[in-house]
């Protein structure tokens, strides 16, 4: 191993999605980390883990019951002064992990923490680690015991990387922990909630106006939610968006426990099947929405930006707002070529492999957990222009995006503002990173 | 509640400890974890793996490897990153994950010998120490590794040992202790860890002395002594310039000055330099040799303890990482000097994130 391992689209398409080759499959092979793959290894260590996101709930704090290594990575999620002063930390040590006397100290350490408070939290949230996932922790009967003796409401949330590939990751599971407050309340037909991300929508999301359109008058994502009783009022809801299909499960949830319908959309960025899928959604709520202007203010972006620059090789992340595979079909249907995509392959997104094979073969792909990542040499790049953050750090010479800010793209919106960023990108007005 | 921290964030733990010191030396590094682990030692605990490519590698451990302890499988995966890649040696770090399954290390060091050809390090921290244990424990066992020849001694050569980013502040810090000890007039100095290499540690047994710069390096010290005779100093030769200059102003004064014990103690010889009457505690969340401390001296056990400690200490001034401020009560009247520990909040003197 003494080069970067790659395969052509043409080629991975030939293979199917049974047969993908092991270089791509991080359950093959030692994961590789570099600074593109920190997100990766690490789903908390930057942006939204687990910790981050479970303190979504306004008002709460979090405790995390974990040996000291687990805690580390929180002083820079800290260092936001607003989140530093809700991070709580109840620490493992030896005797602890074999035989698991620390849940004994929960429920009092929950009431210290609460008594610590200026204000008493709303909730306190049990981060809880490998560790318990080992020792068969029975977090929720631990919870209860702390919610009695604190006199407040207690929610595990289980960051559990062992099974970040088993049917409940952690960035599902905490999803369903963060709604999992909500009490019944009774339906208000003209309110929905946006599920999915732990930041809002761009302000200039279509989705708000087209919503309202419809007669939708309270839209609730639970980052806009100012206080406890504005995230109870989501319990309201006539039916809830689906966003990201890591909320599927909280939504069915939802569904179980208050009787909150969902409908799913996917991010997307070619157009024709953002119009689709807003014309689905239009049929199930029975609206029909009039998305033109929209779509014609993206469509009017790509062109702006293929007049100004022409025709643009690209390499795509994953470290990013999208799907890299589904972003790729975007830019080589729009005229554009796409070089290299640094990618996980897997079910849901092997389609776009296809699509993308039949019409651009020798695109590369490449793992970026693959071992043979740390031999990539980027001066040897084939394109001119990189989105996503990987994809910069891997080409640090290259103009381009990293196009993952926290405040989400979507729909038609998503994409204008795509192709204005990397504008600007590309003229120099602005620094990308 | 001892445990339980309200105002500070965990420190560098042990398994960060063991990749810092082995970080420099050109192996694959593999911390045996889930994924976690790793992100959080390369993304806060190693400033030294943001501005250059390094062979650290997690073992993506899942569910089913721990629960059915699959080390044959992880050894393949090891050995298929090694075949071909020039890197001189493998090292598995522990975690939690190893600790609760109980891995046998030194299978494991066995298993990774036999299958690449090649010397293999194990260190099995478990997350629940601070790093200084994992990098003693690192640091012993390179030393055990590799340094296995009895060679001249060189009269003019020193070694340094307990040297990293996660103890002093500054990724320049192995320059700066050597040309320290250049000026004292030796020739030539390896800081093992930060400026030399692997190399360097298989001529161990070829200095003169060692100079142990902190607790983490003085198992390797010992062991060093005992098996080759070289002699070992405990000393810490340079101190940032930036906490040097505000030392004169605490001569005579109540100070307690926190940071790993061997630097904290060179902070304390410095101010009472300029004035010997001067009251200096010396204290430490981590390791504390009892033949290196003074009366007064403590271990910190726990935030509650530290807070109590500054309470009733009546200090005048406080030499410290500026991020302990946070447990302190704001209405207590001491001065804080800024002497940035990388093990407690993550920031170096050069910022290079």
């Amino acid at each position: 191993m003494n080069h970067a391992y790659s395969i052509t689209a043409a080629e991975l398409a030939a293979r199917g999605r049974d047969d993908i080759p092991p270089e791509l499959l991080s359950s093959a092979h030692l994961i590789y980390s570099s600074p593109a793959t920190l997100a990766f290894n690490s789903p908390g260590a930057q942006g939204f883990g687990v910790k981050r996101a479970g303190l979504a709930v306004p008002g709460s704090v979090m405790l995390l019951v974990a040996p000291a290594c687990c805690g580390r990575n929180t002083a820079t999620l800290g260092c936001e002064a607003s989140l530093a002063e809700r991070f709580f930390y109840l620490m493992q040590d030896d005797t602890d992990i074999v035989t698991g006397r620390h849940l004994a100290r929960i429920p009092e350490a929950v009431k210290e923490v609460c008594d610590s408070c200026a204000v008493r939290p709303s909730a306190v949230m049990i981060c809880i680690t490998c560790v318990d996932a080992l020792l068969g922790t029975d977090m929720e009967r631990v919870c209860r015991k702390a919610s009695d003796y604190a006199g407040v409401p207690v929610v595990p949330c289980y960051m559990y990387a062992l099974t970040r590939e088993g049917r409940l990751p952690p960035m599902v599971s905490v999803r369903r922990s963060v709604y999992s407050l909500l009490q019944p309340r009774e339906k208000v037909p003209t309110s929905v909630n946006i599920l999915g991300f732990f930041s809002p929508l761009r302000d200039d999301t279509e989705l708000y106006t087209l919503l309202r359109s419809a007669g939708v008058r309270s839209i609730r994502e639970i980052s806009r939610c100012a206080d406890y009783e504005e995230y109870q009022k989501m319990a309201e809801a006539n039916f809830n968006l689906v966003l990201n299909q890591e909320a599927r499960h909280a939504a069915a949830d939802l569904q179980k426990r208050l009787g909150i319908p969902s409908v799913e959309l996917a991010r997307l960025y070619q157009t024709d099947k953002i119009a689709n899928q807003y014309r689905l959604l239009g049929q199930a709520v029975g609206a029909e929405f009039d998305d033109a202007p929209f779509r014609e203010r993206a469509e009017q972006a790509i062109l702006n930006f293929k007049n100004t620059f022409g025709h643009r090789t690209f390499a795509v992340g994953e470290w990013l707002n999208a799907d890299p595979f589904e972003l790729s079909l975007s830019l080589i249907r729009n005229g554009f070529a796409v070089s290299k995509i640094f990618g996980t392959v897997g079910g849901s997104n092997f389609v776009y492999v296809k699509k993308i094979a039949a019409l651009s073969p020798d695109t590369k792909i490449y793992s970026n957990l693959s071992p043979s990542m740390m031999f990539y040499d980027g001066a040897d790049a084939h394109c001119d222009t990189v989105i996503g953050r990987d994809a910069m750090y891997y080409h640090p010479a290259l103009p381009g995006v990293a196009w993952n800010d926290e405040r989400q793209p979507f729909g038609y919106a998503g994409v204008a503002a795509l192709f204005d960023a990397l504008g600007k990108a590309l003229s120099g007005k602005e620094a990308a990173r | 509640m001892k445990s339980l921290l309200k105002h500070l964030s965990p420190f560098a733990p042990d398994q960060s400890g063991a990749v810092s010191a082995l970080f420099d030396f050109g192996g694959l590094i593999v911390i045996c974890d889930a994924g976690g682990c790793t992100g959080n030692i390369c993304g806060f605990d190693e400033p030294r793996w943001f501005i250059r490519k390094s062979a650290v590698f997690s073992a993506g451990l899942r569910d089913m490897d721990a629960i059915l302890g699959r080390d044959d499988k992880l050894v393949s995966k090891l050995q298929n990153a090694m075949d071909g890649s020039g890197l001189k040696f493998s090292a598995i770090i522990g975690t939690p994950v190893p600790a609760i399954i109980a891995t046998d290390f030194k299978a494991l060091k066995r298993m990774a010998e036999k299958r690449t050809g090649l010397p293999a390090i194990t260190v099995p921290t478990t997350g629940t120490r601070h790093y200084d244990r994992g990098a003693s424990d690192a640091w012993l066992e390179l030393f055990k590794t590799f340094a296995t020849e009895k060679l001249d001694i060189d009269s003019g050569t020193v070694g340094i040992l307990g040297a990293s980013p996660l103890d002093f502040p500054t990724l320049d810090a192995g320059n700066q202790l050597s040309d320290a000890l250049k000026k004292g007039g030796w020739k030539s100095v390896k800081c093992y860890g930060m400026g030399a290499g692997l190399d360097d540690v298989k001529k161990a047994s070829s200095a003169a002395k060692n100079i142990v710069v902190s607790p983490a390096g003085l198992a390797a010290a010992k062991y060093l002594q005992k098996t080759f005779g070289t002699p070992y100093e405990v000393r810490c030769p340079w101190l940032p310039q930036q906490v040097l200059d505000a030392l004169p102003a605490l001569a005579g004064k109540r100070t307690l000055v926190i940071h790993q014990q061997f630097a904290a103690n060179a902070v304390r010889d410095e101010i009472l330099k300029h004035d010997a009457t001067s009251q200096v505690d010396v204290a430490s969340w981590f390791m504390m040799e009892s033949e290196f401390m003074r009366e007064n001296d403590f271990h910190i056990e726990s935030e509650e303890a530290f807070i109590e400690a500054v309470a009733n200490g009546g200090y005048d001034t406080i030499v410290c990482d500026n991020r302990l401020r946070v447990a302190l009560p704001r209405t207590q009247a001491f001065q804080i000097i800024d002497f940035p520990h990388f093990a407690v909040s993550g920031r170096l003197l050069d910022e290079v994130k």
